[in-house]
């Protein structure tokens, strides 16, 4: 065997897998977000035409497109945050004992994780129903007024992001576990011969050895959130009344529902586009971060 | 950069020639000669196997039965519209007609039932049977199960709020209502789902209104609509019907938190295993009417022949036992799914027993919603936003309605 | 404890304080500090659980207990009724000799991962950074939208209607290959040089040096990949057009959102599906962490 072809042959399969079921794809929507493709034309192909840009000008005057962008954008501001906080917070806490305990604890924070999206609606469904929901039950037993969760288009939002934030916090509790227990033990200790204490030694020797895993949760939730699907497609379905329509939610609306596949082509490379632009720009920011 | 234009020309072309190949690579069904496959909605798959047993008994034909989840029915459709993959019979939802249609997905029937007598179109309920249902003036389907609302009530509730009959008008309904729902706080009188977009076009019909204009487009504009929307609006304002989307109607009518609502059959079979002790302290009535009738949605599903099938004949024959009497009432018996055959609507199932005898009454007064080109996601989803707008976020009606107005005219309806 | 846990949030400033003026009352409240976070992980983990509880209380309750309101946590007469139904009525017995399959094709697309992150960690060759691009790019791609020409894709090579095709699609994800290369980029290149020195074939030094030293990372991977295949629900409902092909998660939508379909049957059906995962992942998380610290994520 040529030692040069060795590295392709390795790479070869996954490359071309994600090339033929991620890539092309994408490009297959560049070309149909220039044409006219509806479930017509997807039986025959000379049942299409092209329309230019016309797409493209149409997303850009649909009202609702662009409350799906802003929706998106809400879910990224108080969703990327959340997820991040609240890993981080208890990632440290788990990491501050190497107790049995802890790593029994540790697989239940793992749980909604690994559950599948179709057992999650049926369970958040049923927590969440505003009569008969577990959750209105505690608030009236407690005197509260029971809150309309799924059916206020506020309320709505947050709770279709809880339960993302809920199932989104396992991996990157993992992930910074991982990278807590590999900072070495002797950079903490000298800390403390510092007389330095455990919060000080925690925001100032800890938090900045886990740049680069919080970089990397960063940029993946951030990717996840311009992504939204799966919750408010199961929870709400988009609703009420378009509340928590998110830009993916929309896009395939449009392609899959109501089969214009090239309005939804059209928008998804929009999308594409703006999750590139922020994952750049992350880089950008971390590149320079890295420079001081 | 030069590198990355090459590539991206070179994969661009590879991708039109590609997707062209792969969009014209149709291979018909992949149903062999003695099977049939067929695609039913929803969980009902086992019982549908156990339905078409003696078919498959005499004819030696085996049915290859599919469930498909309800939610993914577009999914699917597209899919196999793309791959020409389709089954050989499948079940379509009524309201979902046209779009298969204009897919190109079903087989138009005109000249294929003639030969036979079980598929001729005098057998079935008016409101589905032969032109009720064509798209575009030709017939696609053939009638299989129907649905249609009635209305449910807690005569122990009513009763003890003093309302001795069931509302007959929607006046007296929202009335009733308002009584039922100051019975306490959490307390309500009605339910309206507030996904169910045939609910208000039914109300409209009621109220001598239509919602397909002289051109043949959809037209909401009219005053049996107005009429819906005064009556639909005032269930919310008086504060007699659940605001929260995802009440359980089921629940609620246990409960007895919304001692009225208007259902489908399945409720009755849900109330009979979930409560049983609530035999005797709830009925069922024909829908209120409006200033003009009684009038409801006929709902529910037909059969269509994927177009471009092999086994044309096969599927007529299986489709010729699933409209035989004796098997939409075998249906009824084990999936609780209404005929749309009249010899079976008609069969003394039907009419000795009083709840059941008020399906069959109520669905010889019922219409169905016009062949739109996608109600459930477009027109529908339309006529619900703008209803639910108003009655729920405080939108201004005559805005709303206007809105609505212009989105949906020039949808064809035929 | 009971007044380190009453001072609330700033406890820990004042621990610092503390430990500065004496090493005894230092360690005291030391203690109560880290009893005060076991408590609250205790809680939170308890809540974080919660729901699924919920639904595996949910389906031993009989339909009744089901509806009834206020709600009942536990049952008192716990039924097994559901279960059984789900595996003699309903076919959920073929969807899970489906799913497992989908879960084992996805160990092919394990090792496809394993080597092409080999591949982009230790050697250099012509595109490399271009392809590695490509291959992080696939991570901002919005799936749904992709899904008709995907699925045009699997038609045209005829794999629509399979088990390989409804795992094919997700068979190996941008995100498996760059945590691959993140950890085998930490394996010493001389290492590998002085293997092939002493003459051993690519092959030798990839299956007797490279892999062993990968376990972790590769145990890591298994699991997720596990749980993605487990999960996976779009492919399976659109490439499967037949019942037969069904997995566990198009088989639990069957019965989902319908009116007439009772909900102990539909909780039982859930915890079908989220039980065998749990297994899994209680007996493998403690490689997971191990594995994750390794690959350099920190």
């Amino acid at each position: 065997m040529k030692q040069r072809a060795v590295p392709y042959i390795l790479a070869a399969p996954a490359v071309i897998l994600l090339m033929t079921f991620g890539i092309f794809p994408i490009l297959v929507a560049a070309v149909v977000s220039f044409t006219d493709l509806d479930v017509v034309g997807l039986a025959d192909m000379s049942k299409v035409a092209f329309v230019g840009f016309d797409n493209y000008a149409n997303l850009f005057h649909d009202p609702d497109f662009w409350k799906a962008l802003a929706n998106t954008g809400l879910f990224v501001v108080f969703g990327v945050p959340a997820i991040v906080i609240c890993s981080l917070g208890v990632a440290l806490a788990l990491n501050s004992s190497n107790g049995r305990f802890m790593k029994v604890l540790r697989s239940f924070y793992f749980v909604p994780a690994i559950t599948g999206i179709v057992a999650i609606s049926l369970v958040w469904g049923y927590l969440y129903n505003a009569q008969f929901g577990l959750f209105n039950w505690i608030l009236t037993s407690l005197g509260a007024d029971p809150l309309p969760w799924l059916s206020d288009p506020a309320l709505a939002k947050f709770s279709v992001a809880l339960v993302a934030i809920w199932r989104g916090t396992g991996l990157n509790i993992i992930i910074f576990l991982a990278a807590l227990q590999g900072i070495p033990q002797e950079y903490r200790e000298a800390a403390a011969i510092d007389g330095a204490g455990r919060w000080r030694t925690t925001v100032s020797i800890v938090i900045p050895l886990l740049r680069f895993a919080l970089f990397f949760v960063t940029v993946t939730t951030m990717i996840a959130w311009l992504q939204f699907f799966d919750e408010p497609f199961v929870l709400t379905d988009g609703g009420p009344l378009g509340a928590t329509t998110s830009a993916s939610i929309f896009l395939y609306k449009h392609g899959i529902r109501l089969n214009q596949f090239g309005y939804a082509s059209a928008g998804s490379l929009i999308l594409l586009a703006v999750i590139a632009a922020v994952t750049v720009l992350q880089l950008r920011v971390k590149g320079k971060d890295d420079d001081v | 950069m030069k590198h990355l234009t090459r590539l991206v020309t070179g994969v661009l072309s590879a991708s039109l020639t590609f997707g062209m190949a792969a969009c014209s690579a149709s291979t018909p069904s992949t149903s062999t000669d003695n099977s049939l496959t067929f695609w039913i909605m929803g969980d009902s798959g086992a019982n549908f196997q156990k339905l078409t047993e003696p078919f498959t008994k005499e004819t030696g034909i085996a049915v290859n039965v599919t469930a498909i989840p309800w939610d993914s029915v577009d999914e699917r459709l597209t899919t196999a519209v793309a791959s020409g993959k389709g089954p050989d019979l499948l079940q379509i939802g009524l309201t979902k007609l046209r779009q298969f249609a204009d897919a190109g997905a079903l087989m138009k029937l005109d000249n294929e039932l003639g030969s036979y007598p079980g598929l001729a179109a005098s057998n079935f309920a008016d409101a589905v049977a032969g032109q009720a249902t064509a798209v575009g003036g030709s017939i696609v389907s053939i009638p299989w199960v129907a649905d249609t609302r009635i209305l449910y009530y807690r005569s122990d509730i009513l009763g003890e709020a003093g309302i001795t009959k069931p509302p007959a008008t929607w006046e007296q309904l929202r009335k009733d209502a308002k009584t039922l729902a100051d019975r306490g706080a959490g307390q309500y009188g009605y339910y309206i789902p507030q996904w169910d977009s045939t609910l208000p076009v039914g109300m409209t019909w009621s109220h001598g209104g239509d919602i397909v204009g002289p051109k043949g487009t959809i037209d909401f504009d009219s005053a049996g609509f107005n009429k819906m929307v005064d009556v639909y609006t005032g269930l919310y304002a008086d504060g007699s019907v659940p605001l929260n989307a995802d009440f359980d109607q089921a629940q609620g009518f246990v409960s007895g938190m919304a001692p009225m609502l208007i259902s489908g059959p399945y409720l009755s079979k849900m109330i009979r295993d979930a409560a049983p002790e609530l035999d005797g302290k709830w009925n069922v009535a024909m829908i209120p009417a409006g200033t003009q009738s009684s009038t409801s949605v006929f709902l529910g599903s037909s059969l269509g022949i994927w177009a471009t099938t092999k086994q044309k004949d096969n599927a007529l024959k299986l489709a010729n036992f699933l409209s035989d009497p004796a098997t939409q009432l075998k249906w009824y018996e084990i999936q609780g799914e209404i005929p749309t055959v009249k010899a079976a609507l008609n069969d003394s199932t039907f009419t000795s027993d009083p709840m059941v005898k008020l399906y069959a009454q109520q669905l010889a007064s019922s219409k169905v919603i016009p062949m739109v080109p996608n109600w459930d996601h477009g027109t529908g989803e339309e006529l619900l936003n703008a209803l639910n707008s108003i009655a729920l976020n405080g939108a201004d009606r005559g805005t709303a309605l206007a809105d609505l107005y212009k989105k949906t005219a020039d949808t064809s309806a035929k | 404890m009971m007044t380190s846990e009453k001072t609330g949030a700033p406890h820990s400033r004042r621990w610092a304080r503390d430990a500065q003026r004496s090493g005894h009352s230092a360690r005291r409240a030391a203690r109560g500090l880290r009893v005060m976070i076991a408590v609250a992980l205790t809680l939170g983990a308890l809540t974080t659980a919660f729901p699924l509880i919920w639904m595996l209380l949910g389906s031993v309750k009989t339909q009744r207990e089901a509806i009834a309101y206020p709600p009942l946590l536990v049952s008192q007469q716990p039924t097994f009724e559901y279960f059984a139904r789900l595996f003699t009525e309903l076919d959920f017995t073929r969807y899970l000799i489906n799913t497992v399959i989908v879960v084992l094709i996805g160990g092919v697309g394990l090792i496809f991962m394993a080597m092409a992150g080999y591949a982009f960690a230790k050697f250099e060759f012509k595109g490399k950074n271009i392809l590695f691009f490509c291959v992080l790019a696939t991570l901002m791609i919005p799936v749904q939208v992709t899904m008709i020409p995907t699925y045009l894709i699997l038609n045209g090579l005829n794999l629509t209607n399979t088990l390989v095709g409804i795992a094919l699609p997700t068979l190996v994800s941008g995100f498996g290959i760059f945590l691959f290369r993140q950890f085998m980029s930490t394996i010493p290149t001389a290492m590998l040089e002085a293997a092939r020195l002493d003459g051993a074939s690519e092959f030798r030094i990839a299956w007797q040096i490279v892999l062993p030293m990968s376990k972790p990372i590769l145990a890591v991977q298994a699991v997720l990949t596990f749980i993605s295949g487990w999960n996976s629900f779009l492919w399976p409902l659109i490439i499967a057009s037949e019942q037969k092909y069904y997995t566990l998660s198009v088989g639990l939508s069957l019965l989902n959102k319908q009116l007439a379909t009772n909900p102990s049957l539909k909780m039982a059906a859930a915890s079908v599906m989220v039980l065998p995962i749990l297994v899994v992942f209680a007996i493998c998380q403690r490689h997971i962490v191990q594995g994750f610290t390794m690959s350099g994520l920190k």
